[in-house]
C-alpha cells in the first residue's frame, strides 16, 4: 500500500513550486490513474516517489507498508518493492541489458540469483514481449526504439517483480500492436501478483483501454482536483482538461 | 578490420609510432602512466580505430598525433579517462589532415571522469589543411550523469554498484574488446 500524505515539493534550490499538499493513497491490487495537462507535476510526482535528488520536500510524507520512505535512498526505494518505468529511459553505453538486469535481481533478491533460471526467465520474458533476443546483449537502451525502451523497461518489472509499479507515460512511443502486448503483459503480472498496485500517469485513455483502472485522479496546480472511475477519462478525451469543473467526479477539496 | 593491436602501460611513460597501412584497431590501456603516440595514415583509404582507456592516480599526459597522409583515409579516436584521486591529467588530441589527402574523414571523441575533484584538461585539435574533409570532434569533463547513476538506482543497485557498472562499460566500451587479453585492467578498475 502506498500512501502520499499532504507532500509539497520544489525543485531543488529554487522557489519553484510543483507538488502542492498532494494526497493520495493506493491499497493493494488496485489501479490508479493520473491524469493532467502539460505541466503540472504528473512526472515530477513519480520522480519524487522513487527518491530523484532534484526534488526538495516541504511537507508531508510517503509511506510504503505503512513505513516512511522519505528518508530512504533511491535503490532502498527499489529494494522495497517500487518500480517507475520511465517516460523516456536512459541509455547506458557499455552496460549490457544482461549484465544490468542480472545486477538489479541480485541486488533485488539479497543474493546471487542462479545463471540459468535467470536466462531462462528472461528469454520467456523476452517471448511474451516478442523482443529480439539479440537485444539483451546490446548496451542498455542504446539503439532501441521507442517501443522496444518501453518493452524493456516492462520487462525489467516482470524479472525484477516490484509490488508498486508507476507507469509514467507508459504509450508514447509505442505504436497500437505494442501497446497492446505491453498491456498484456502487464495485466498478466497484475493477476499473478494480486497485491501488486498500479500508478498510471498518462495524457491520454487509450491505455486504459487494455488496463482498467480503479481510480482516475485529474492533476491540476500540484494537487488532485477531481476524482473519478474509467468514465472520468473519457470525458476528459471528449472535452478535454478546460472543462474540467463541467465533467463528472467527485471534486476533492483540500 | 584486418589488424588488432592490444597495448597495456602500467605506471610508466612510453612512446608509440604506427605507420598505418590496413585497416587496424588499436586498444590501448593505461595504468596511472604517460603516453605519446604518434601514428601516420600511409594507404589510401585505409580506417583506424583508436581505443584508449586510461585509470588515473597521480599527475600525467596523453598525447596522440593522428597524420593523415593519404586521401580517403579514415580515423576514429576514442579516449575515455578516469582520474580517480585529486592529480592533473591532461589528453591532447590533434587530428591533421594534409593539403593533398580529401575524402577523410577524421573524427575525434574524449571523454574524462573526475572521480575527486581532480584537474583534467582536454585540448582536442584538428587541423584541416583540405577542404573535402569530415572532421568532429568532442570533449567532457566531469562525473557520470546522475541520469545514469538514478536509473541504475532505481533498479535496486547501489550507487557503489551503479559506479562500478558505469565505469565498466566507460572503460571497455567496444563490443570487439577480447576481455581475456586485459585481464590485468580489468582488475585494476575492480580497485576503483
Amino acid at each position: 500500500m502506498l500512501v502520499i500524505k499532504d507532500l509539497s515539493c520544489s525543485v531543488k534550490d529554487s522557489d519553484y513550486s510543483i507538488l502542492d499538499h498532494f494526497s493520495l493513497t493506493i491499497n493493494d491490487g488496485e489501479i490508479h490513474v493520473i491524469m493532467g495537462p502539460n505541466g503540472v507535476g504528473k512526472s515530477t510526482l513519480s520522480k519524487v516517489i522513487m527518491g530523484h535528488y532534484q526534488y526538495e520536500i516541504h511537507s508531508g510524507d510517503i509511506l510504503l507498508d505503512k513505513e516512511s520512505i522519505l528518508n530512504l535512498d533511491v535503490d532502498e526505494r527499489s529494494r522495497k518493492g517500487l518500480f517507475l518505468c520511465m517516460q523516456d529511459p536512459t541509455v547506458i553505453d557499455g552496460v549490457s541489458n544482461s549484465e544490468f538486469l542480472r545486477t538489479a535481481k541480485n541486488s533485488i533478491t539479497s543474493k546471487k540469483v542462479n545463471l540459468y533460471t535467470f536466462i531462462k526467465e528472461l528469454e520467456d520474458g523476452m517471448k511474451d514481449l516478442s523482443l529480439d533476443e539479440n537485444m539483451i546483449h546490446r548496451s542498455l537502451n542504446k539503439g532501441f526504439s521507442g517501443g522496444e525502451k518501453k518493452k524493456n523497461e516492462i520487462l525489467q518489472m516482470k524479472i525484477l517483480k516490484p509490488k508498486m509499479i508507476i507507469l509514467d507515460e507508459l504509450d508514447s512511443g509505442l505504436d497500437v500492436d505494442s501497446l497492446k502486448i505491453v498491456c498484456d503483459n502487464i495485466n498478466s503480472y497484475l493477476k499473478e501478483n494480486r497485491t501488486a498496485s498500479l500508478l498510471i500517469i498518462t495524457h491520454y485513455p487509450r491505455i486504459l483501454e487494455y488496463i482498467k483502472p480503479n481510480f482516475v485522479h485529474i492533476l491540476k496546480d500540484g494537487k488532485i482536483v477531481k476524482t473519478g472511475d474509467y468514465q472520468l477519462a473519457l470525458e476528459i478525451e471528449k472535452n478535454g482538461y478546460h472543462g474540467i469543473n463541467d465533467i463528472s467526479g467527485d471534486d476533492v477539496s483540500e | 578490420m584486418n589488424k588488432i593491436l592490444y597495448v597495456l602501460d602500467n605506471n610508466q611513460s612510453s612512446e608509440y609510432q604506427y605507420n598505418i597501412v590496413e585497416d587496424t584497431i588499436i586498444f590501448h590501456f593505461s595504468i596511472n602512466s604517460s603516453s605519446k603516440v604518434k601514428i601516420n595514415l600511409l594507404t589510401e583509404g585505409v580506417q583506424l580505430y583508436y581505443y584508449y582507456s586510461n585509470i588515473n592516480y597521480s599527475n600525467h599526459e596523453f598525447s596522440i598525433d593522428i597524420r593523415h597522409m593519404k586521401s580517403n583515409t579514415h580515423s576514429e579516436v576514442i579516449n575515455h579517462g578516469v582520474n580517480v584521486f585529486n592529480k592533473k591529467l591532461k589528453y591532447s588530441v590533434n587530428g591533421i589532415v594534409e593539403k593533398d589527402c580529401s575524402g577523410c574523414i577524421c573524427n575525434q571523441e574524449n571523454e574524462i571522469i573526475n572521480m575527486d575533484d581532480g584537474k583534467s584538461e582536454i585540448c582536442p585539435n584538428l587541423i584541416i589543411d583540405n577542404y573535402d574533409v569530415v572532421a568532429n570532434h568532442g570533449a567532457y569533463i566531469g562525473k557520470f550523469p546522475f541520469d545514469k547513476i538514478f536509473y541504475l538506482m532505481s533498479r535496486g543497485i547501489t550507487r557503489d554498484e551503479a559506479n562500478r557498472l558505469l565505469l565498466h562499460g566507460f572503460l571497455i566500451e567496444s563490443d570487439s574488446i577480447d576481455v581475456n587479453r586485459i585481464s590485468q585492467f580489468l582488475d585494476e578498475i575492480q580497485k576503483i
